[in-house]
């Protein structure tokens, strides 16, 4: 099936569409929030391909190395299993930078919408912003954006894969301790 | 000075005050008497190939450029303006011709000179002697096997006997092979709210954790056929050996079993770096390029590295309740495409701010700082004591004082060291300590 795309001077879906993938975010921010990772595993296609690259602080004309590239170092470079395994990690119950849990809320905004490469892809960016609270006193705020592969999946649940995610975080020095949450 | 560094260290019973991870005035004394002094990893030749490149980072507190001059050299000075104090450069890295101060314009050249000074001849009526007015340059700079190292103290021994005994432990990981090592591009850098000795002390020397803060990780990368005791982390001190150098140095591995490496970053990273290269074979022996695995190691007192994963990184002190680590990913020049890809996902996924190993770190030493706020809690000493005298000197494969995998012998020798420099005392009397030795380093 052919995702729906209408063009106008701003946008190239149409609201129905826009509305059905802003929910598909919104569930996933769910999913994370409430610890259901095993759900939120069954979102991703099995080639997923979940990115964060590096970051640093560059001068304008050297912007354009400011993230690291693929063949170098990342934060998160993970396939399917690989992100089965930091489940299986949190699952463990000695995974002591999440025993006790954190308490996570995914705020996902500005979702933009574009044609991906294939007809039953999409281009999804969204910006979010994840406050993360541990223990008492530990707080962490990580705000950047993602741009998602949406893959339309008439075996998924929720009808949608993604099957890219990058992410790009707005720090460069991480101003936290881990990052033992999702994105 | 009132309080008695010395005093807060007790090597002999394996007792140390906590107040050295906390003080204010301790951690002056530090600032002033052991990163001023101590040989420090400043940054590895591949970060800098090209004349006019550069990288920011720093001593201690103090902030540093590190550049490749004209001349293929390295030029390293303090990254301060000497007109008002103002940082020079306020990028991470980059590549210049020059640096300008972004305040008034006193412009740097790639060795720190001071080469230009705006209205000098209105302003300064031509009798400004910019000679005078360099960049603050480090004392002794220095390269081994491609790390680049720098001391602001001119006294300071050479680097080769800064490193002494140590130096047949760091070439299994720093001179594998003639082609050498580069690092990858990007760096993990993250915050621990803790002092950064913890950090420093558990790469020195601290197997002892392992199976338990990181048992989550260890559980999720091990496969089910595998007895996790046996063949990922013997729990037998004997598998394995610590090794601890009176410079302060230490390091320790397991030699039977303890293949932590495959499950870390797979199979043919593990085997290249376990007896699979020829070449490190050839000039490391069998100790080294085949037996020794899992290894943990810092050289003192903050640039720590694990052989084998190949992250190494800085802990850069910032106040006593604070540090920043600086982490990269090394590779042999000449390793296999495929080796090198495993490396570079591997290290990330394990010993990096989001990696399933050093996440579960943070969480301990962050938690350490916190209950160190209180009075009573800083009354009473930790403890360092295990395998305390029953190390052993005439090991057939490992030179030096060496014991036990799971021993905090690396331990002593590390707050030793660091409370013999913290109280400010001298490299002549620093040396002689360990005379005898360094000989062993061959």
């Amino acid at each position: 099936m052919t995702a729906q795309l209408e063009s106008s001077p701003v946008t190239s879906v149409d609201a129905e569409l826009q509305h059905q993938i802003e929910q598909f975010l919104y569930l996933e921010a769910r999913f994370l929030d409430e610890r259901r990772f095993e759900e939120w595993l069954d979102l991703f296609s099995d080639d997923i391909h979940y990115w964060m690259p590096t970051r640093s602080v560059r001068y304008e004309r050297e912007l354009d190395k400011e993230f690291s590239a693929p063949n170098e170092v990342a934060h998160f470079d993970e396939n399917k299993r690989a992100l089965e395994e930091r489940v299986t990690r949190i699952r463990s119950g000695m995974a002591w930078a999440e025993e006790p849990p954190s308490r996570t809320r995914h705020m996902v905004h500005n979702v933009i919408i574009e044609p991906g490469d294939s007809p039953a892809e999409l281009l999804v960016r969204s910006n979010i912003l994840l406050y993360r609270g541990r223990l008492d006193r530990d707080v962490d705020l990580f705000v950047g954006f993602r741009q998602d592969v949406l893959r339309r999946s008439e075996d998924a649940d929720y009808g949608w894969l993604i099957a890219r995610r990058a992410i790009y975080l707005d720090q460069t020095l991480i101003l936290a301790k881990n990052m033992s949450i999702f994105f | 000075m009132a309080l008695d560094i010395r005093g807060l260290v007790d090597a002999k019973q394996g007792t140390v005050d906590p107040r050295i991870y906390q003080d204010e005035e301790i951690y002056q004394q530090e600032l002033k008497n052991v990163f001023a002094r101590c040989w420090l990893f400043l940054a590895h030749d591949s970060q800098i190939p090209n004349p006019g490149d550069y990288m920011t980072t720093y001593m201690g507190e103090d902030p540093v450029l590190v550049v490749r001059k004209r001349d293929g050299s390295v030029g390293v000075f303090m990254n301060q303006c000497r007109h008002r104090g103002m940082r020079l450069c306020r990028a991470d890295a980059g590549s210049a011709k020059s640096f300008s101060c972004s305040y008034h314009g006193w412009t740097y050249d790639l060795s720190g000179n001071l080469v230009g000074v705006p209205s000098e001849d209105d302003a300064y009526h031509n009798e400004i002697n910019k000679a005078e007015w360099g960049a603050i340059k480090v004392a002794q700079v220095d390269n081994y096997r491609g790390f680049i190292f720098g001391t602001w103290d001119p006294t300071a021994p050479p680097l080769i006997d800064y490193i002494g005994d140590f130096r047949f432990y760091f070439d299994a990981f720093a001179d594998r092979t003639e082609a050498g090592t580069e690092l990858l591009g990007g760096a993990h850098r993250w915050v621990f709210p803790a002092n950064w000795k913890f950090a420093a002390e558990q790469f020195c020397s601290d197997m002892y954790h392992a199976p338990i803060s990181h048992a989550s990780a260890v559980l999720a990368l091990t496969p089910d056929d595998q007895d996790v005791d046996e063949e990922v982390f013997p729990m037998e001190g004997m598998k394995g050996r610590q090794f601890s150098s009176e410079l302060g140095h230490g390091t320790g591995f397991f030699v039977e079993s303890g293949d932590v490496l495959a499950n870390i970053v797979g199979q043919k990273p593990a085997d290249w770096f376990q007896g699979g290269n020829p070449e490190a074979v050839e000039r490391l022996g069998d100790a080294r390029a085949q037996r020794m695995r899992g290894a943990h190691a810092t050289l003192f007192p903050n640039f720590s590295f694990l052989p084998g994963i190949n992250t190494l990184r800085i802990w850069h002190p910032k106040g006593p309740n604070e540090m920043e680590v600086w982490a990269w990913t090394l590779v042999d020049k000449n390793a296999p495409a495929d080796v090198r890809e495993a490396q570079r996902i591997g290290t990330g996924r394990t010993f990096s701010v989001a990696g399933m190993f050093e996440q579960d770190d943070g969480e301990n030493w962050s938690e350490i700082q916190r209950v160190l706020r209180g009075h009573m809690a800083r009354q009473s000493s930790f403890n360092v004591q295990m395998g305390l005298g029953h190390e052993w000197h005439d090991d057939p494969d490992f030179p030096g004082k060496v014991n036990r995998v799971y021993c905090e012998m690396a331990a002593r020798g590390f707050y030793r060291r660091w409370a013999d420099m913290a109280s400010g005392m001298s490299w002549d009397e620093l040396m002689a300590s360990v005379g005898a030795a360094v000989e062993v380093s061959g």
